[in-house]
This record gives C-alpha cells, sequence and structure tokens, in this order.
C-alpha cells in the first residue's frame, strides 16, 4: 500500500486520503470535536441532539430537500455523536462526490435547527432510551462504563442523557453548542476509493476549505476519576437471557502499553470464535452464543470488557468460566504459539482487514486521530513483530485483573446474586 | 466484470472473478439448503448444522477451521437463510490453497461428533433467547407465521426453541449428508488469483466429491390468502411496534423490478445482499415523510424480502412516545392505497433508480461483499442476475409501479402485527 496523502487546509481541517483502485466508489469518515466530552455540565445531552440535527435543514434547503438531494445522487451521509467527537461517514461517487461535500459543508456551516425538527429529535431519542432501558446488553454495558468512569466522566454516561434532561433541552442550547465547538478546527476527513488528486483538491478539498472557524473551541478530555470495584445487577424478569458485563479500566490510545494489550485482548477474548473465553464459554462449555473481550482505547484513557449472553440457569457457571479465564492468564499464562498466532493475525489482517473503503476510511481517520503518523500501517507489522512475549504477558495479568474488575448483570436474574 | 463459471462433473457450479489489483481473496460456498427445506419437529436443522460445520472433522481437527484463518489475519463466517446457508472465508490471496481445504472437508467430512452436537445445542437455543429478548424478533416470527399457514417460511431459519431442545445428533449427520454434496452447491471465488491455477486447485479440492441424488423439488405452495390477518402482541416492552406484510412472488418473477422501485418509493432501498446494504436510513421515501416527519414514529422501514418462493413485502414502524398504533397504521395504510391510487412522480422513481444504482456499486465494496452478492444471486436466480435485475429496473416505468400496487399490495393479502409493549414488572 502506498502512503496516505495528507493535506491541511487553510482553515485548519485536515484532509487525509488513499486511492483504492479496485473498488470504484468513494467512502469517507471524519470527525470533529464537538461529542460529548466537549458538553459543560449544563450542556449534557446536547451534543447528541446536535449530531441527530444536522441533517434536520439548513437555512438554504428542508430536511427533506436535503434528504432528496443526497439520495437523488444516491449519495449517504450520516452525523453520530460519540464520547470524545462529532463523527461523520457517509460515500458517494466521483461523479458525486462534489456535490456530496457541499451538502455536509452547508450542514456544518448553515444549519437551521428547525423547533419542529428539534421535536422531532426529542422523542427519537426519547424512544431510543426506552428501547436502551429495556435491552440486557445495554442496560448490562450502560451500568458497567458508569461504574468504569465515575462522576459523570464522559467516557461513563449516557451520550444521550436521561429522559428527564432530554425533555428539558431547548433549541437555543443546541445553537450555542454548535456556535461554540462545529467548525473547522480539529476537523478530520479520510477518504478511500475512487479519488485522484485532482478529485481531492476540486470535489473535497476545495467545498471543504470554504467552512470558517466561528469561535470552535475545545479543550482536553480530562483523564477518569479514581476507580472502585463494583457489582450491578439489574433484574429483568421478563427476559429470556441475561446479559454480564465485566470490566475494568485500560489505557489510552498513546500508552506505551497499548499494543501489547491489543495483543493480549486478542488472545483473550477476540481471535478466531472469540479466543480464550470463547474457546471456553462457548465452544467447550456450550453456555453462550457470545462471549467476547473488547478493548476501548481513547484520547485520555480506556477499558477493557467482556460480554456474554446466557441463559439465567447458566449465569453463576458463565460468571465462573470468565473469572477462571481471567485467573488463567497467571496460571497459565498466553503460551509462545499463542502469541505467535495472534502476531500473524495482525500482520496477516492487514490485508484482510482494509479490503473495503470503508474500512480504509475509518483506518485512516484513526490514524490521523490519534496522531500515529502517516506511515502507521507500513510501521504496524515491526510495532507487533518487536513486541516480546513476556510483555504481551505482562499486560495481561496487569490489566485483566479480576480483583480491580467490576460485573453487571442484567436480565432475569432472580434471587441470583453474582460476583466475580 | 470478466467472471469465468465452470461446473465440475461432480455437479458442483465454480463462478470464479479474479480481480487483479486486489491483494485478498474471499472463497464462498453456499448450498441450496436452508429452513425452507425444513419439516416440524426439525426446524432449526440448518441452522445447527451450520454450526456443527466448524468444528473440524476429514483432515481438520476441531479448532483447526479457526486457527488456520486467524494465523492468516483472515475473517470467516456463515449465515443460514430460509432459502440457503452460505459459508465465507477472506484470506490474504496467497492463501487460497487454505480456504479451498476447509470448504472441501467441510463439504463431505464433517465429524459430527456427538458430544460437540450437545455442546452446541445451548449454545443454538442462547441464540434464540438472545433474539427473543428483542420484542422485533417476536413481531417478525408472528408476522411470517400468519402469512405462512403452509410453506415453510412459516418459521425462522433459528428455529422453534422446543424442536431446538429435542433434536438429536443422528437426524442433523443425515441432514447434513443429504444436503451437503457438490450437486447441490455453489463455489464463488473472488479476489487477486489466477483463474487458470484456482481451477485447476478447486478440481483437485472438490473434483473427489461423490454427488447426492438430486433433489426433489418443493411441494409445498402456499394458498393464496384471503382475508386480512391480524395479531396482536401485548408483551413486556418499551415501544409499541407495528409490522405489515404482503405476499410478494419470487424474486424470478417479471413484477420483481417494479415491486423493487415500489419498495424503494416507499420506504428506502437496503440492496440485493444481506450484507453489502448497511445501516444507511433513507429520508426520501414516503413512510418517512408521512410517519417520521409527523412524529407519529420514530423510525420506519420496508424490505422486498423475494426468495426462491413467494415471499413478503414488509412494512414496519416504531411507534412515537406520544402516538398511536392505531393512528400510525391508518397512515401506513394510506401511504400504500395512495400507490395503488396514482402512479409516483417522475422525480419518485428517478430517485428511487438512482438509489438502487448506487446501492448495487456500494455492495461491491471488497472481495467479500462481491462474493456475497454472487453467491446470493445465483441461490435465487443466477450469478449475474443482479446486474440484469438492474437492467430491467431501468426499464420500469411509474404506471408499472401503480400496477403492482394493485396487483400485491391488497387488503386481503396482508398480514398485520401489533406490539403493545406493556410496563414490565421487576
Amino acid at each position: 500500500m502506498t502512503l496516505p496523502d495528507r493535506t491541511v487546509l487553510d482553515n485548519g481541517a485536515v484532509l487525509v486520503s488513499q486511492a483504492v483502485p479496485s473498488n470504484p466508489f468513494i467512502a469517507f469518515r471524519g470527525s470533529l470535536p464537538a461529542g460529548t466530552a466537549q458538553e459543560a455540565p449544563d450542556e449534557f445531552g446536547v451534543a447528541e441532539f446536535t449530531a441527530r440535527l444536522l441533517l434536520s435543514g439548513t437555512k438554504r434547503a428542508s430536511a427533506a430537500r436535503l434528504a432528496d438531494r443526497l439520495e437523488g445522487i444516491g449519495a449517504a451521509l450520516e452525523f453520530l455523536n460519540a464520547e470524545e467527537t462529532l463523527g461523520f461517514h457517509g460515500r458517494c461517487t466521483r461523479d458525486t462526490v462534489a456535490e456530496t461535500m457541499r451538502i455536509l459543508v452547508e450542514c456544518f456551516a448553515t444549519p437551521a435547527f428547525p423547533p419542529k425538527e428539534v421535536e422531532r429529535v426529542r422523542a427519537s431519542i426519547l424512544n431510543d432510551l426506552r428501547q436502551e432501558a429495556d435491552d440486557t446488553h445495554d442496560r448490562a454495558n450502560l451500568e458497567l462504563a458508569r461504574i468504569l468512569f465515575p462522576k459523570d466522566h464522559p467516557y461513563g454516561r449516557n451520550p444521550k442523557a436521561s429522559p428527564a434532561r432530554v425533555r428539558t433541552i431547548r433549541r437555543r442550547d443546541v445553537v450555542t453548542f454548535h456556535e461554540g465547538h462545529v467548525g473547522p478546527d480539529g476537523l478530520i476527513l479520510a477518504v478511500a476509493g475512487d479519488v485522484d488528486p485532482a478529485v481531492i483538491e476540486e470535489a473535497i478539498a476545495r467545498p471543504l476549505g470554504r467552512l470558517r472557524a466561528e469561535g470552535a473551541s475545545s479543550g482536553d478530555i480530562p483523564p477518569p476519576s479514581v476507580y472502585r470495584p463494583r457489582t450491578g445487577r439489574i433484574p429483568m424478569p421478563h427476559k429470556s437471557q441475561a446479559d454480564i458485563a465485566v470490566g475494568g479500566p485500560a489505557v489510552a490510545r498513546r500508552h506505551d502499553d497499548y499494543y501489547a494489550l491489543h495483543v493480549a485482548n486478542l488472545l483473550f477474548g477476540r481471535i478466531g470464535l472469540y479466543g480464550r473465553l470463547g474457546q471456553r464459554i462457548r465452544d467447550d462449555q456450550g453456555l453462550a452464543y457470545y462471549a467476547f473481550s473488547s478493548l476501548d482505547a481513547l484520547t485520555s484513557g480506556g477499558s477493557w470488557t467482556v460480554s456474554a449472553g446466557v441463559n439465567p440457569a447458566n449465569l453463576e457457571k458463565a460468571v465462573r468460566g470468565i473469572r477462571d479465564e481471567l485467573d488463567r492468564l497467571r496460571t497459565d499464562p498466553f503460551r509462545p504459539e499463542e502469541i505467535r498466532d495472534g502476531k500473524d493475525n495482525q500482520i496477516g489482517g492487514l490485508v484482510v482487514s482494509l479490503e473495503r473503503n470503508g474500512e480504509v476510511a475509518s483506518e485512516l481517520h484513526r490514524i490521523e486521530y490519534f496522531g500515529l503518523g502517516i506511515d502507521f500501517l507500513e510501521r504496524y507489522a515491526d510495532v507487533v513483530e518487536d513486541l516480546a512475549e513476556d510483555r504481551v504477558r505482562q499486560v495481561a495479568q496487569k490489566y485483566f485483573d479480576p480483583s480491580a474488575a467490576s460485573i453487571v448483570v442484567a436480565g432475569p436474574v432472580g434471587k441470583t446474586r453474582v460476583t466475580l | 466484470m470478466p467472471t469465468h463459471v465452470e461446473t465440475l462433473a461432480n455437479g458442483l457450479k465454480v463462478i470464479l472473478r479474479p480481480i487483479p489489483e486486489a491483494k485478498a481473496l474471499s472463497t464462498w460456498v453456499t448450498y441450496r439448503i436452508g429452513s425452507r427445506n425444513e419439516v416440524p419437529g426439525m426446524t432449526g436443522s440448518t441452522h445447527w448444522v451450520e454450526h456443527m460445520l466448524f468444528k473440524g472433522g476429514g483432515k481438520l481437527r476441531k479448532g483447526d477451521v479457526d486457527r488456520l484463518v486467524s494465523r492468516l489475519g483472515g475473517k470467516f463466517n456463515a449465515f443460514t437463510d430460509t432459502d440457503f446457508t452460505a459459508y465465507f472465508t477472506t484470506l490474504p490471496a496467497s492463501e487460497m490453497g487454505t480456504a479451498l481445504l476447509i470448504e472441501s472437508e467441510r463439504m463431505r467430512n464433517a465429524a459430527f461428533d456427538p458430544r460437540e452436537v450437545e455442546a452446541e445445542r445451548t449454545v443454538v437455543i442462547s441464540e434464540r433467547e438472545g433474539a427473543e429478548n428483542q420484542p422485533e424478533f417476536a413481531v417478525e416470527e408472528e408476522l411470517w407465521g400468519i402469512a405462512f399457514h403452509v410453506h415453510p417460511y412459516h418459521w425462522m431459519p433459528i428455529g422453534y426453541k422446543q424442536d431446538l431442545a429435542a433434536l438429536g445428533r443422528d437426524p442433523l449427520y443425515r441432514h447434513y449428508l443429504r444436503y451437503y454434496a457438490p450437486n447441490n452447491a455453489h463455489l464463488v471465488l473472488v479476489g487477486g488469483f489466477d483463474p487458470a491455477v484456482a481451477m485447476g486447485r478447486i478440481r483437485e479440492a472438490f473434483g473427489i466429491l461423490r454427488p447426492e441424488p438430486a433433489l426433489d423439488p418443493m411441494r409445498l405452495v402456499e394458498p393464496e390468502q384471503r382475508g386480512e390477518r391480524r395479531s396482536e402482541l401485548v408483551r413486556p416492552g418499551s415501544v409499541d411496534l407495528l409490522s405489515v406484510g404482503w405476499h410478494v412472488p419470487p424474486f424470478r418473477h417479471e413484477d420483481t423490478p417494479a415491486l423493487i422501485v415500489l419498495a424503494t418509493v416507499l420506504g428506502g432501498w437496503r440492496g440485493f445482499s444481506p450484507l453489502g446494504a448497511g445501516a444507511w436510513p433513507s429520508r426520501s421515501n414516503r413512510l418517512y415523510r408521512a410517519l417520521v416527519e409527523t412524529k407519529l414514529a420514530t423510525d420506519v422501514s420496508v424490505r422486498l424480502e423475494t426468495k426462491m418462493d413467494p415471499g413478503l413485502l414488509v412494512a414496519g414502524a416504531t411507534v412515537a412516545p406520544k402516538a398511536s398504533l392505531d393512528r400510525v397504521e391508518a397512515v401506513l395504510h394510506a401511504e400504500v392505497e395512495r400507490l395503488t391510487r396514482s402512479p409516483p412522480t417522475r422525480a419518485e422513481i428517478d430517485r428511487a433508480k438512482g438509489q438502487v444504482r448506487a446501492r448495487y456499486r456500494y455492495e461491491q465494496d471488497g472481495v467479500t461483499f462481491q462474493g456475497v452478492l454472487l453467491s446470493v444471486m445465483e441461490a435465487l436466480d443466477g450469478w449475474d442476475a443482479a446486474d440484469a435485475m438492474l437492467a430491467k429496473i431501468e426499464r420500469v416505468r411509474a404506471a408499472q409501479v401503480r400496477d403492482v400496487a394493485r396487483t400485491y399490495l391488497l387488503e386481503t393479502q396482508r398480514s398485520v402485527v401489533r406490539f403493545h409493549a406493556e410496563v414490565p414488572r421487576g
């Protein structure tokens, strides 16, 4: 793979791109610092409203007109609020990219936030919150995040806020948040597919360069507060299955332990049909359809989590299995051949995990967002290869520590008291 | 795109699409066996067999599929549909041999170790219970259940829990032996490879496999529905849901192009294949305008479920907090009736065709998605059926859309499921 192109526009926005000749269309992914982390305490929930309202009309075009323009050319564009950013992604063709970018910039620069649309979005968020409240997986994982990142940290609070808070958000809150945070400062746009320098310059950089900074600002994301392990239990007797969420604190994306922990997480609960965890809980014991681990590493911190969905009769057995696998990281650390498999997976996977334009755009965006360097994909195999086996074992033991882990179960848990 | 098609002496149809600049390759083997071929008491058996085919046999021990693919950084999975079951492996282009070994062993040599069958019973039941946690699954199962009384589309590919609890190893193994044969499958290879080299290796890996006697054609035909069918589900949940299904002809039918345009005008187009479409909501369609923009619903969807046998066009809505199911249903029916009264506008037709065209291009993003598209099309009609369908869609006129609405979207042909959310106890 040749190195991606990277351009810093005059207004500060950063554009990274990569041609993928075998896939003749364009995928893009981007972000700017206007997510949950940028909300002041009296603004909780406003970033979610803002993201959902950006396609709801501009000063020139109604929501319906925007939809007709985008879908009339077969393009797609979506905005979504995340912990650290306002994200956006879409797809279009070489012929339609200029118009798609004009619409993107128009949505950022001149949103109308029509009062009727604010009410529609309010109803939509309230419905989503109701559905979340009835979903065992969402309940368990939201509660675990709240425990891992206490004191309303942006990584721990529900980005949609509470139903009571959602009912009080006003249009002018959204306008103020938009004016304060949405602009070219910190904007990253990653593009992959049917592109060349002329398309990048004329159809993408030019419209994006027209976006003006109007007091947009972003501050550092505070590190998470001190965390105390806890146990949570959410009875939902009308459900068929219980969800288990176990987790603990991990590291930020730029931390020295990140790559070793990434490989450790892969071996613990991801590789193939979910690594060691999947082998025990699903394959050997047949307790769950899914049992896997995740590592989320962001700018100021991160977490690891284990998720499993089980029949309530198997709840204790499954939790014991998770605990046993955590303990086994100390009693039966990763063997050399396991670590070799993990490294080979990561090195070989560079080809397979980047076969689609959308995947390439996401990776380019991640590289730019975390400042990993434009040659990151060239270096990645060496980074993984150079990891000492003992380092992988040590970080596994350091972070996947059951004594520092929390557990939440949600579902038909009856009177079962589950501890890790 | 250049595509090489050849059928081996044992009946295995091979479809090769070389993409010289691709660094990965994707192998798809699809069997013409789905829940459509099951009988009462054995529902879910096809899906359970799919699970068993990752557990080794022949030259592969348990865990080998996982290990072989993972070491290479590859991805693999499978899915069971009503009409077919598909397995895929995507690997670096240099590793074709690994993919062919896995698929050729899977085709005839799966182990079905009784202990592994038993361990997998709770896994497939757990998969079903996970789905049962979602009210949307209850609605979907109920809709197909009331719309089909005779045809096996009556049940979901996951099967009934009581069947999953009772099924034994031997019937599952017999199911496997009967349907997993080269003459009941097709192999699709997409990516960076030389077609002549690939054909040589495919003959070597699959040419020796024995075919099975030809399958009997499907005899079960769903009788014409005479009158609306309704079901009111009153269960714990968070929001009210509405789902309406109308009988539509099979994918191969001449009315399908107009039905695709109709579905797109009504609720947006999701694409031809189950993986490639992605979650890209449409906001320029009639149901969104009539239900979401008016705050009656927070979400609408339309799916044209055209299959090997007559299927359903399904329209659904999530009812907004202060709206009523009655009102949402009335508006949905009014929008459908409007389609039967007059043709869509020229702008709507052009936009719908543009959406289908663009989606088709996006569905070919990478070797894995191209593989699923060719595999699904071959199962339903022919590997190049999407290209042919696209050409027919370009010729669809507005009056044809009105005509198919008048033919299929009839009150007497529809099934309605309404989910009334009760506040959960506890």
